[in-house]
């Protein structure tokens, strides 16, 4: 086994401003959780009613 | 406790603790709502699908984490059934966090303490800071390079801190026992908590619904 194959991988890419740094991976997977937030608001709910009804059992 | 009925005698008062427990319990739920079929009309909204949708991937991550607790170590390094369960225990990891968070999210800018609901909320918050707990001892428990790493670093940042004498990181048995038993257990604890305290007071409704109608 050649020693380069046990190098550590490179370091990533990040995105720096100021002394915030991120990784890129990890501003992707906070976008799309913001992303699904978002669609959750403003999506149609399926077979959502429009009459009110009680939120408890009777 | 008692209740005194018209044309009825009061009920006894429970002597025993068993009988104080059972009445004690008894009243901890609304009647019909500990596992309810009807919901308010607001519910049908996607933002309220992430509680039970982080419940759903806790049950995926207890369930694979239970199969890596018997296969073990080499199991779960050299198997491909094992490096399979693995992996899914870690996916369903991450679709907790992402689901919780977004779930965290919504309940925030609804003001979900509103209404009785301050001890939902906080159960909440100590299940969120105790899932990250049991996610770092997590990490401590892979027994791969990214774990030794992670102890040693963390080590400094526990003694840093001062909390370094309670708990030893660098000790593997160790932190494999705080994620599959003790973490485990007080975390379970607490979302059962946080469920039956949701099912106590009713789901809460947003912040421009009609209170009366969701009353208890």
């Amino acid at each position: 086994m050649r020693p380069t194959i046990l190098l550590a991988d490179g370091a990533g890419r990040y995105v720096s401003s100021g002394a915030i740094q991120i990784s890129v991976t990890n501003l992707i997977i906070i976008a799309a959780m913001v992303l699904v937030f978002v669609l959750a608001l403003v999506l149609p709910f399926p077979g959502r009613r429009h009459h009110d009804s009680s939120g408890r059992d009777s | 406790m008692t209740a005194v009925h018209a044309g009825r005698p009061p009920a006894a008062t429970p002597t025993s603790w068993t009988a104080r427990l059972r009445e004690r319990l008894s009243h901890v739920v609304p009647p019909g709502q500990a596992l309810p079929d009807r919901q308010p009309a607001y519910m049908s909204s996607w933002i309220y699908v992430f509680g039970v949708l982080t419940l759903a991937a806790l049950v995926v991550v207890v369930a694979s984490g239970v199969l890596l607790t018997l296969g073990g170590v080499t199991w779960w390094h050299v198997s491909s059934l094992g490096r399979f369960v693995n992996s899914l225990h870690l996916w369903s990891v991450e679709l907790f966090f992402a689901f919780m968070v977004i779930h965290l999210w919504g309940k925030f800018w609804m003001a979900a303490w509103r209404g009785n609901r301050a001890l939902t909320w906080m159960t909440g918050v100590v299940a969120f800071v105790g899932s990250i707990g049991t996610a770092f001892t997590g990490y401590l428990s892979q027994s791969n390079f990214a774990s030794q790493w992670i102890s040693t670093q963390a080590k400094d940042g526990l003694n840093s801190v001062g909390v370094g004498a309670f708990f030893n990181v660098l000790n593997p048995a160790q932190m494999l026992l705080w994620h599959v038993v003790l973490l485990p257990l007080v975390l379970g604890v607490i979302v059962v908590l946080h469920v039956v305290l949701v099912r106590r007071h009713g789901i809460v409704p947003p912040i421009d619904a009609d209170e009366e109608e969701v009353a208890p």
